[in-house]
């Protein structure tokens, strides 16, 4: 080819321009200055947990969008929010939470405790505040910067007990029992308060606790070793599907009615209810964190009418409340910290800014969430966020509240050596 | 010795069920060789449209049946049609790997059109149990193992009499010989991989009526593999008896053995017989053994 | 060696090279100048796209060896990356010791593991194998989550790497381990196939029968590509697990050793190049389609069905990985060499 060394050398003149340019370039990717206070929230929205990740993201914009819209934002600076989906992969969280860090975002929120846990090393080790909505012992226990919005698998297992102790057990000495786990964080977070607070409260544990599988199609050898012990009290932390043939399977083998039966939030659901069949749940306590659709408190009004406006599909789903809710407390931190630090030492970004979201915003909450779950208050050396729960039980096919906001003990579990870290 | 009873008739029924799903998969091994590794996600699909003919549009039973059973044919054929056919003399990896891209696609399927991920089917078996001295077993168990015998007899007779069955077996022996006595090949994949749907979707039933409609489905196809292992792969007697003993394990041995080690145990059993029986005797019970020739 | 006609290797050492030509030298320096000032130009979050990158060609690299190189079909390789990512932090963890020390000692319990797991692959191959990898991996993940020692359910953190007191905190600096570590196996691979240890492999993929007939040993080659593969899968895991802090066994699930399958016949199994394509498709796949594309048509189109964003990743995928397997089986990498060809013999078509 004659024009071989023309393009020889184009080629490689261009290659070195561009390889100059691009630090220019990316630099130059400023958007429109705007007096907004940056959050970063991810969700799980495809992937396996997007049954209860897309609405959650759903409800989290919807939030912030009802802030911005009728509440003029945070004293007039609109809340911008970097919405990334995560695909419930712990190496896609890593990426958007730092990327959160990158565009100056003030604190992030995530949905599940598994996403957490991915990343709260690096935000710990950035100091980078992060909300999670459904938490577990090990993101804020010794607590750092992760701050967990509900009450968690354990504190469920730590709240039924005392009603139970306190209510239903009314016999001498100490109740035994059962534990029947998921064989994953939701179950054993309820284990580790257990083997945490049984003596405290107590209770009897038959140990080793039950395990089973997501996929499970028969647990009647489990139940049938937990009938041998004679137990009086069982109770199960697991998702609905598995808890539902647990319950079946107990009816089956005459172990149910007869001991007392309670279930974490996971598990207490309406998908429960319709799977296992109201006959067969009936009279089951649960626990719960939050209010339900159509419940008499100030938060309902709005919350219904965004969600009918937005994501009709999404109305009667448990999880929409919750991160509604946890909108709700990070526009309530952004404004504390407005408040007692102005804007513009937030609107820097980088480590103060984190402190003083974290010192002067976090830590001085005293927040009602419009009654939507437990009041949120921190208390030193306490980064869970809201501590109450109710417990419900199973009439005639309908989950009922049967007490008003308990709240949960705060376990100090790095104290145990068992305690992984 | 009252548990003992109890694990006995567990472990048989839970044991029946992998061999129902063990059958699907046999089936199409033995007329075409390839492995379906989406055969989870193919009683997922089944079970889902199922749900969907039964509370979504709410026909009648005598109704949804056949419509289900219709379905399963049309994905049998499609599969066959659009992802297999292309592939017919590729190496062995090709055909695994399509298989894993299409168990992949129908969770897709399946997430896009039903997105909330559990649900049940409305109640098809009475729930009084049956009981057996002091244990007790439901009715849908009892069940699938009158389908699962009844549907390894069936399969037997035809893959033994039937002229299409007897097509099928030649096809997995030798391809070409097929060809040239004028077999159409293509037909016998086809029908291989719809009836292999049908089974699949006869399982996604009973196996949802259990435990309800959630992606556990899949992971238990993953155990039905280990039927497969041990029984054989290309015999039907193989998953029928390999069926029980792997539940059987499952059963005595996580009985037996939690108490003694960890919880969870029984998870792990199938997986660990997988291992044990490669070692050993990698054809399985009843396996025909494959011998290469250069 | 595919040498355009009319070339002609005069000497051994040109007949070795990897590299023959000054613009071939010319090009790579470029390319790898470029590869390395990257964390002048990209952001934090797109050098950890990358370092995401690099910690999966590692593990794609090992897996292209014993799959696309010795034909052992393995399909648990999640697991060896979880034996790996743990036993690093196990040793950085609990026992304190320095980062190397973590790193050779995970790539070499991953090996080992391998190892003994694909046993089997001397009685068995094919499906077999493929099923006995997948029962390895279940049971890898069974242990790790029943263990104290690794935590649990739990998980467990993991320290931040260190040589010889320099921490590797930043993205960037990070970067620089990850690629160069990347950049030895790749190196170590690319010779690796070339030698008679490679060519062995690769008359066992072709006719494992006619192999063992010409004196090639099955039980020695087979388990060293079993312990090659799953060294490099366990070095990959020790990174990641550095990378991201802390580690949970639900982070190495079936999906993942799917996707790498994927990975390494999307890129083009047997050659070097191939995985590199291959894994650089994925992941950018699954970053633009997760985190910009999906969220963008959600909040332009509302009136979309609830489950189009959650379905539509798997189906994609699915049908990318059944597609290429139907269209180009030989995958991109062979795309590019026809690309090259074309762009050598232009305008000529042959």
């Amino acid at each position: 080819m004659r024009n071989k060394k023309l393009i020889t050398a184009i080629t490689v003149i261009s290659l070195a321009l561009v390889l100059a340019a691009l630090p220019l370039l990316s630099s130059a990717c400023a958007g429109p200055e705007e007096q907004t206070l940056k959050i970063g929230i991810t969700t799980p929205s495809t992937g396996p947990a997007a049954e209860k990740g897309a609405p959650m993201g759903h409800a989290n914009l919807d939030a912030i969008k009802y802030i911005n819209e009728e509440l003029g934002g945070i004293n007039g600076h609109p809340i911008e929010v970097i919405w990334l989906d995560n695909g419930y992969d712990a190496a896609k969280v890593v990426t958007n939470v730092k990327r959160f860090q990158d565009e100056d975002a003030l604190l992030f929120g995530t949905s599940s405790s598994k996403m957490m846990s991915a990343v709260m090393e690096i935000a710990n080790r950035a100091g980078f505040p992060g909300i999670v909505a459904f938490n577990a012992p090990v993101l804020h226990r010794p607590p750092q910067h992760i701050y967990g919005q509900m009450p968690d698998y354990g504190d469920d297992w730590t709240a039924f007990t005392r009603y139970y102790m306190e209510n239903v057990w009314k016999g001498p000495g100490k109740p035994k029992m059962a534990l029947h786990l998921l064989n994953n964080p939701t179950g054993y977070g309820a284990l580790d308060a257990a083997r945490a607070a049984a003596d405290e409260l107590g209770v009897e544990l038959i140990l080793p606790a039950e395990e089973h599988t997501t996929d499970t199609i028969s647990e009647i050898e489990s139940l049938t070793r937990i009938k041998q012990q004679d137990p009086d009290v069982l109770y199960i932390s697991s998702t609905p599907a598995p808890t539902a043939l647990i319950m079946k399977n107990a009816v089956e083998i005459g172990l149910y009615p007869g001991v007392t039966i309670g279930l974490g939030h996971a598990g207490i659901t309406k998908a429960l209810v319709d799977i296992a069949g109201a006959d067969v749940v009936e009279g089951v306590y649960g626990v719960f964190p939050t209010v339900n659709w159509g419940d008499n408190v100030p938060g309902m009004a709005k919350m219904t009418e965004y969600c009918q406006k937005e994501h009709p599909d999404d109305y009667g789903n448990m999880d929409y409340i919750t991160s509604w809710a946890q909108s709700l407390i990070m526009a309530e931190i952004l404004r504390v910290a407005e408040q007692n630090v102005g804007y513009d030492a937030l609107a820097k970004g980088g480590e103060e800014a984190w402190q003083a979201i974290e010192t002067q915003g976090i830590q001085k909450l005293n927040y009602d969430v419009e009654g939507l779950h437990g009041p949120v208050v921190y208390t030193p050396g306490d980064n869970r966020l809201s501590k109450s729960v109710r417990i419900f039980q199973v009439q005639g096919g309908n989950i009922v509240p049967i007490t008003d906001w308990i709240e949960a003990p705060l376990v100090k579990y790095e104290e145990f050596d068992w305690f992984g870290q | 010795m009252a548990e003992l009873l109890q694990y006995l008739i567990t472990g048989i029924s839970v044991g029946m069920v992998y061999a129902l799903i063990a059958l699907g998969f046999v089936l199409i091994w033995k007329s075409s060789s390839v492995a379906n590794l989406a055969l989870g996600q193919i009683v997922l699909i089944s079970s889902w449209f199922t749900y969907s003919m039964l509370v979504q549009v709410s026909f009648p039973l005598w109704l949804a049946f056949p419509l289900v059973i219709l379905f399963a044919l049309f994905l049998g054929w499609m599969i066959e049609r659009f992802a297999l056919r292309p592939l017919i003399a590729q190496p062995i990896l090709a055909l695994i790997t399509v298989t894993l891209g299409i168990g992949y696609l129908i969770e897709g399927v399946v997430t896009f059109i039903w997105p909330w991920s559990v649900d049940a089917l409305p109640r098809l078996f009475p729930r009084e149990v049956v009981r057996i001295g002091p244990a007790v077993v439901s009715q849908e168990y009892v069940w699938v193992v009158g389908i699962s015998l009844a549907i390894f007899m069936l399969l037997t007779l035809f893959f033994r009499y039937h002229k299409m069955g007897i097509a099928m077996r030649a096809t997995a022996d030798d391809q070409m010989a097929v060809q040239a006595c004028g077999i159409p090949v293509t037909a016998v994949f086809s029908r291989s991989w719809m009836f292999a749907c049908m089974v699949a979707a006869v399982g996604g039933i009973l196996i949802s009526s259990i435990g309800g409609i959630t992606h556990g489905l899949v992971q238990t196809g993953l155990k039905a593999f280990s039927v497969v292992i041990l029984g054989g792969l290309d015999s039907f007697v193989g998953a029928i008896v390999a069926g029980p003993i792997i539940g059987l394990a499952e059963s005595l041995g996580g009985g037996y053995l939690t108490p003694l080690t960890w919880a969870g145990v029984k998870d792990i059993i199938p997986f660990i017989i997988i291992i044990i029986v490669m070692i050993i005797r990698p054809y399985g019970l009843f396996g025909e053994e494959r011998i290469e020739r250069i | 060696m595919n040498l355009p006609s009319g070339t002609r290797n005069y000497t051994y050492a040109q007949d070795m090279a990897i590299l023959r030509t000054r613009t071939h030298w010319a090009l790579f320096i470029g390319f790898l100048l470029l590869l390395f000032t990257a964390p002048l130009y990209l952001g934090g979050y797109w050098l950890g796209v990358v370092n995401l990158i690099g910690i999966t060609l590692i593990a794609a690299t090992g897996l292209n060896i014993l799959v696309g190189y010795c034909g052992q079909l393995s399909i648990g390789h999640a697991g060896f990356i979880a034996v790996g990512a743990y036993t690093s932090a196990v040793l950085t963890n609990r026992l304190e010791l320095p980062f190397l020390v973590g790193l050779l000692c995970a790539g070499l319990a991953a090996g080992l593991i391998g190892l003994i797991f694909g046993l089997p692959s001397v009685r068995v191959k094919g499906f077999y194998l493929a099923i006995t990898t997948i029962a390895a991996q279940f049971i890898i993940i069974w242990v790790i989550n029943h263990w104290d020692v690794t935590g649990g359910f739990v998980g467990i953190r993991v320290p931040y790497a260190s040589i010889a007191g320099f921490e590797f905190r930043s993205e960037t600096s990070q970067f620089y381990l990850i690629m160069g570590i990347a950049a030895l196996f790749t190196f170590f691979a690319k010779n690796l196939a070339r030698t008679r240890v490679g060519r062995a492999f690769i008359a066992i993929r072709d006719n494992d029968l006619a192999a063992e007939v010409m004196g090639i040993n099955l039980l020695y080659y087979k388990l060293l590509a079993f312990f090659i593969g799953c060294f490099m899968a366990g070095i990959a895991g020790s990174l990641l697990g550095h990378w991201i802090g802390f580690l949970n066994a639900e982070q190495f699930s079936l999906t993942e050793s799917i996707l790498y399958i994927g990975m390494i016949i999307i890129g083009g199994l047997g050659t070097i190049i191939g995985p590199i394509f291959g894994v650089v498709f994925i992941r950018l796949l699954q970053q633009v389609l997760t985190v910009e594309v999906v969220p963008f048509l959600e909040r332009t189109f509302t009136m979309l069905p609830a489950g189009f964003a959650t379905g539509v990743t798997p189906m994609l995928f699915g049908l990318v990985i059944i597609l290429f397997l139907i269209l180009e089986p030989r995958g991109i990498a062979h795309r590019w060499a026809l690309l090259k060809s074309a762009y050598r013999l232009w305008p000529f078509s042959y």
